[in-house]
């Protein structure tokens, strides 16, 4: 027995932390995909994205869910990084592991480290331009991603997505009876296909006519 | 056509400190169907008779030559050199104490842990040497057999990126013990009464599913299957208090 461990226990707060961590990432994927499927409305031409934005906006889903998100987002990275390799020895520890091993799964939560940050810096810069130019509407999204924000939104979105996915995949590993071999494939075609419709909205938001619109 | 092989081994002797950890290479002709069990014997006959390494079985029963073949923990009796290519490293596993060279000690470990967690069946009821054992339908018996299965070789804790960094983490192999004892319905631990041990950061919620476990368990042991089951049993205790 050790005094100060033996004071501090309180067990039920790491589970409770693990699953912070699952509900946090779920409703961030679904968050994700919902806002991929809502900016891919400018396929359908500024008058659907528009309308939808200010639905949103109407039924004050933005003013709640905007603090939502942002909160989600600090929690579920908090609680996430919990268990990031961050002393000097086991960072060596784990990295020299990963190469020797050569295991793809193992190398994923490589992967989860270094796109989680990137997110939390990406998403931040996003948030923030948009919240700058609110309300959302398809003439100002448009401006910006013509005015140099194209790149930065679209290594957003191919990391948010890749974060997202594996997380979705290591959810499936942990909680589900299912044999990991059955979804992966599954997962791989979902990020290619969110990956894609994401492209094709900035692309359709680059070559769209600013000055008609306005 | 036979092969030349080239070793490279893992070379240190704890009562010898002063010769620092080295690797040193070997060369070996291969032969039909050789596995590193008879090429290491050849090597410690032939070259170097001061080769440390552990077999018993020489079957994949005993699990006490498990090591790093080219990086990745398996049991040396079972793996086939034709299986590998022509340069073969092989180390100690990691997370257990050296004995020397290739062996290393699971057994204090192993036994460390199935103290930890108390690896054996709790019941009041009291034993009649004389009674008809208890009826138990045959899936739960299935599933008991296949946790059960277990060789405690180590290296799904070797493969275990957790259980290098972190030591007092009990791995796959004690999580895989604790499935056995939570479905069988001869233990009457609840879940809640393990959960100190089992529910917390040194249990099954360090595990952070990297699944390299459930890769290489030479006894393909579904440890993605009985991870989860602990870990959902867990988490519900966690909620549900007693």
């Amino acid at each position: 027995m050790y005094l100060q461990e033996t004071l501090a226990k309180s067990p039920r707060w790491e589970a409770w932390m693990e699953l912070i961590e699952l509900f946090t990432g779920l409703f961030l994927l679904v968050f994700l995909q919902f806002h991929m499927l809502a900016v891919a409305t400018i396929i359908l031409g500024p008058a659907a994205f528009n309308r939808d934005a200010l639905m949103l906006d109407e039924y004050y889903l933005s003013y709640i869910g905007i603090p939502l998100v942002i909160l989600a987002i600090i929690v579920h990275g908090l609680v996430a990084l919990r268990k990031a390799p961050w002393r000097y020895k086991e960072m060596a520890i784990f990295i020299q592991h990963s190469r020797r091993l050569a295991h793809l799964d193992t190398w994923a939560w490589f992967v989860q480290i270094i796109t989680g940050m990137a997110v939390l810096i990406l998403a931040a810069i996003h948030i923030w331009n948009t919240l700058s130019t609110w309300p959302i509407e398809a003439a100002k999204s448009a401006f910006r991603i013509q005015s140099g924000s194209f790149s930065n939104l679209f290594l957003l979105l191919l990391i948010a997505e890749i974060h997202a996915m594996v997380g979705l995949y290591r959810i499936l590993v942990k909680w589900s009876w299912i044999h990991r071999q059955k979804f992966t494939k599954w997962l791989v075609y979902a990020t290619i296909g969110f990956v894609a419709l994401g492209f094709i909205a900035l692309v359709v938001f680059y070559f769209l006519d600013v000055k008609g619109l306005t | 056509m036979s092969r030349f092989l080239n070793f490279s081994i893992f070379r240190y002797n704890p009562a010898t400190p002063e010769i620092p950890p080295r690797m040193q290479d070997f060369q070996l002709d291969e032969t039909p169907n050789m596995s590193l069990f008879i090429a290491l014997n050849r090597l410690r006959e032939e070259q170097d008779p001061s080769l440390m390494f552990d077999f018993v079985c020489r079957a994949a029963v005993c699990g006490s030559c498990a090591m790093l073949i080219n990086g990745r923990p398996g049991l040396a009796c079972k793996t086939l050199t034709q299986d590998l290519p022509d340069k073969i490293t092989l180390m100690p596993l990691p997370v257990f104490k050296l004995v020397g060279d290739l062996s290393v000690d699971t057994g204090v470990w192993f036994r460390g842990l199935n103290e930890n967690l108390e690896a054996w069946i709790h019941t009041d009821k009291p034993f009649d040497p004389q009674g008809l054992e208890d009826r138990m339908d045959n899936p739960t018996a299935h599933a008991i057999y296949d946790a059960e299965r277990c060789i405690e070789c180590g290296s799904c804790i070797a493969a275990c990126a957790t259980a290098n960094m972190r030591a007092d983490f009990i791995g796959a192999a004690g999580l895989n013990r604790v499935a056995r004892f939570l479905i069988d319905p001869r233990d009457e631990r609840q879940p809640y009464q393990v959960f100190e041990v089992v529910g917390t950061d040194e249990g099954v919620f360090g595990c952070i599913g990297l699944m390299a476990c459930d890769d290489i368990c030479p006894m393909e042991i579904p440890l993605q299957q009985q991870l989860a089951l602990v870990r959902r049993k867990m988490a519900l205790a966690s909620l549900k208090g007693k």
